[in-house]
């Protein structure tokens, strides 16, 4: 009798899946909240980078572009959340048994998307949808503009870097109502004053945040006296993350565009 | 260097003022070109406002800085190849480019853009204490210890920098960006200030030019001479390293300059300081302008490249290309 009840329990823990409770290590800071909001306990997450402040308990592993390896295989994790190939290249991705989940979106479709496939690989399909569902409703709250407000994002001032047409930006732009006119294919963009002034943007949008610190507000800058768009000033990493973020600033874009058109 | 042994050549020499007058061309030739071209095409004579403002507000400051900090660095260069009688003298050897550049990077980390200048003057009057202070023996200054501690403080601030890099993470690309150099943040005041610092470090060198020549001898010679070599070492070290924190500060590390613009003139047989120093200001204004034109058109839709990244490569290039035609007169040979 004993043993048919171990053998039901063990069975029964089987089948909701938390006997099968996984390690964790996420090396994309903005991968944590997804997995906060799809509930994943903070037993399951054991290392972080070590400006991730999601999961407090879990272990710092060096930063997103430099991991400890070591510290990684000490923990021994069955799964793995990597940015792009360039941050952490398929031949380190090699020398891990763990399964590697590459989250590197660049529109918001894909962020919800890559929600989807997490939720999958950690057996929150439920939780996953909950949460695709609750962003695409952020979305919906987007109000269309009569016509797209031509826009330029600053990544850094020194030296003037924008988005590119590969950056997570572009999209948030273009979902808010905008359009980014800076269209090299490319994530940052080292760019000339001269061609910022001659694309004459109606908004001029400056990030401050790691990438851009105590920027000089753009029309106290002497190469942008001549700078006519209206400029509005954002957090980079409420604005600049491909992650939950993301869908809330896309809807604060889109006011701030309404009020340019009106 | 070896090449100072040349006999002096007579005043009024007719080759120094037709090389004079084609300097003085090129110099205005590559500013024409510098100032009519860019990313956005400008009718020049047919400006609208969004032109004018381009072109005076953006270009034009630009090309000026970029014609000074090139003239200020090949100065620094001539400076230091004096002070420390080693070809191979430079902003870099003596360790004033990256003590300047680190504390650039540290008020650019800790404070912004604006105390990046005082930063880059502190950063490099401190490295230039530590090389003097190494240096030093008995009031005299000793040229090869002095390379030396260049180097070893050049390696130190680099360390510094490439740990600030490690520990600002996000900030990196940056940081790397503006340590590659460029002059997209030029502006009338300090094309001012940099001016000022050419004419005034050019127009001592030209008063100390007799001096300077003696100084190609050994110390000895040159002392007997009456040349007051130990404080004319100390001068020429503070007015490089000033020129180069400025240069620094304004528009980050631009490399090969200081190197490669005397020694291209001396291989065309410019060896007189008083030939040299205005020389070397004209020839390095061109180089920086014409590397700076390049680096605003090359790529397609305004991009821009690192203006150090051109310099090194066409310096390097132009003077690789020198030393295999003319390697037997150049300085082992000469």
């Amino acid at each position: 009798m004993k043993r048919g009840v171990f053998l039901f329990t063990v069975f029964f823990l089987l089948l909701t899946g938390s006997a099968l409770a996984l390690r964790i290590v996420v090396l994309y800071p903005a991968a944590s909240p997804i997995l906060r909001a799809l509930g994943i306990p903070d037993r399951e997450v054991v290392g972080v980078t070590r400006h991730d402040r999601v999961y407090p308990g879990a272990i710092k592993v060096g930063s997103h572009l430099r991991p400890n390896l070591e510290l990684i295989r000490a923990l021994a994790p069955d799964l793995l959340i990597v940015g792009s190939r360039r941050a952490f290249p398929e031949e380190t991705a090699r020398k891990f048994s763990a399964r590697i989940f590459r989250y590197d979106p660049r529109t918001l479709q894909e962020i919800l998307t890559n929600i989807k496939a997490l939720g999958e690989i950690l057996g929150r399909r439920q939780a996953a949808e909950a949460l695709v569902e609750k962003l695409s409703a952020i979305l919906s709250r987007i109000k269309p503009l009569p016509r797209p407000v031509t826009v330029i994002y600053e990544v850094s001032a020194t030296p003037l870097k924008v988005a590119g047409a590969r950056s997570i930006v572009n999209d948030l732009i273009r979902v808010a109502g905008g359009r980014n006119l800076v269209t090299v294919p490319r994530k940052h963009v080292l760019i000339s004053p001269e061609k910022v002034l001659a694309l004459a943007p109606e908004v001029y949008i400056y990030q401050v945040g790691p990438m851009n610190r105590h920027p000089i507000p753009p029309k106290k800058r002497p190469y942008f006296r001549g700078l006519r768009s209206r400029i509005l000033r954002v957090e980079e990493l409420e604005f600049a993350r491909p992650g939950l973020n993301a869908f809330s600033a896309a809807l604060k874009l889109n006011h701030m565009f309404l009020s340019c058109v009106r | 260097m070896g090449s100072s042994l040349a006999p002096p050549p007579k005043p009024g020499n007719r080759r120094e003022l037709l090389a004079l007058g084609g300097l003085l061309c090129l110099v205005s030739l590559v500013f024409v070109l510098a100032v009519s071209h860019g990313a956005v095409p400008l009718k020049i004579f047919h400006l609208d406002e969004t032109g004018r403002r381009i072109l005076f507000e953006v270009r034009l400051p630009r090309v000026l800085l970029a014609g000074l900090t090139g003239a200020a660095l090949a100065l620094a260069g001539l400076y230091f190849q004096y002070v420390m009688q080693n070809p191979l003298a430079d902003a870099f050897t003596t360790g004033a480019s990256a003590s300047s550049a680190l504390g650039a990077v540290l008020a650019l980390l800790v404070a912004g853009e604006i105390l990046v200048l005082p930063a880059a003057l502190a950063g490099a009057l401190l490295g230039l204490a530590a090389v003097f202070h190494i240096a030093s023996l008995r009031g005299r200054l000793l040229p090869v210890t002095m390379l030396l501690a260049g180097i070893v403080v050049n390696t130190f601030a680099s360390a510094a920098i490439s740990l600030l890099k490690f520990l600002a993470d996000e900030s990196v690309a940056s940081i790397v960006f503006w340590l590659m150099g460029g002059f997209q943040n030029a502006t009338y005041a300090r094309v001012g200030l940099l001016a000022g610092a050419v004419f005034a470090s050019a127009l001592y060198g030209l008063l100390r030019a007799p001096a300077l020549d003696l100084t190609a001898f050994d110390d000895e010679t040159a002392l007997s001479s009456g040349v007051p070599l130990y404080r004319l070492r100390r001068e020429l070290l503070f007015t490089g390293a000033l020129l180069t924190a400025v240069s620094v500060a304004f528009s980050g590390i631009i490399g090969f300059v200081g190197l490669i613009v005397p020694h291209l003139l001396r291989l065309i047989g410019f060896l007189r300081a008083g030939v040299l120093v205005p020389f070397v200001v004209l020839f390095g204004a061109a180089f920086m302008m014409l590397a700076d034109l390049l680096a605003r058109t090359l790529l397609p839709q305004g991009q821009e490249l690192p203006v150090g990244v051109l310099t090194s490569t066409l310096g390097g290039l132009f003077f690789l290309y020198l030393l295999l035609k003319r390697k037997r007169e150049l300085y082992e040979l000469a």
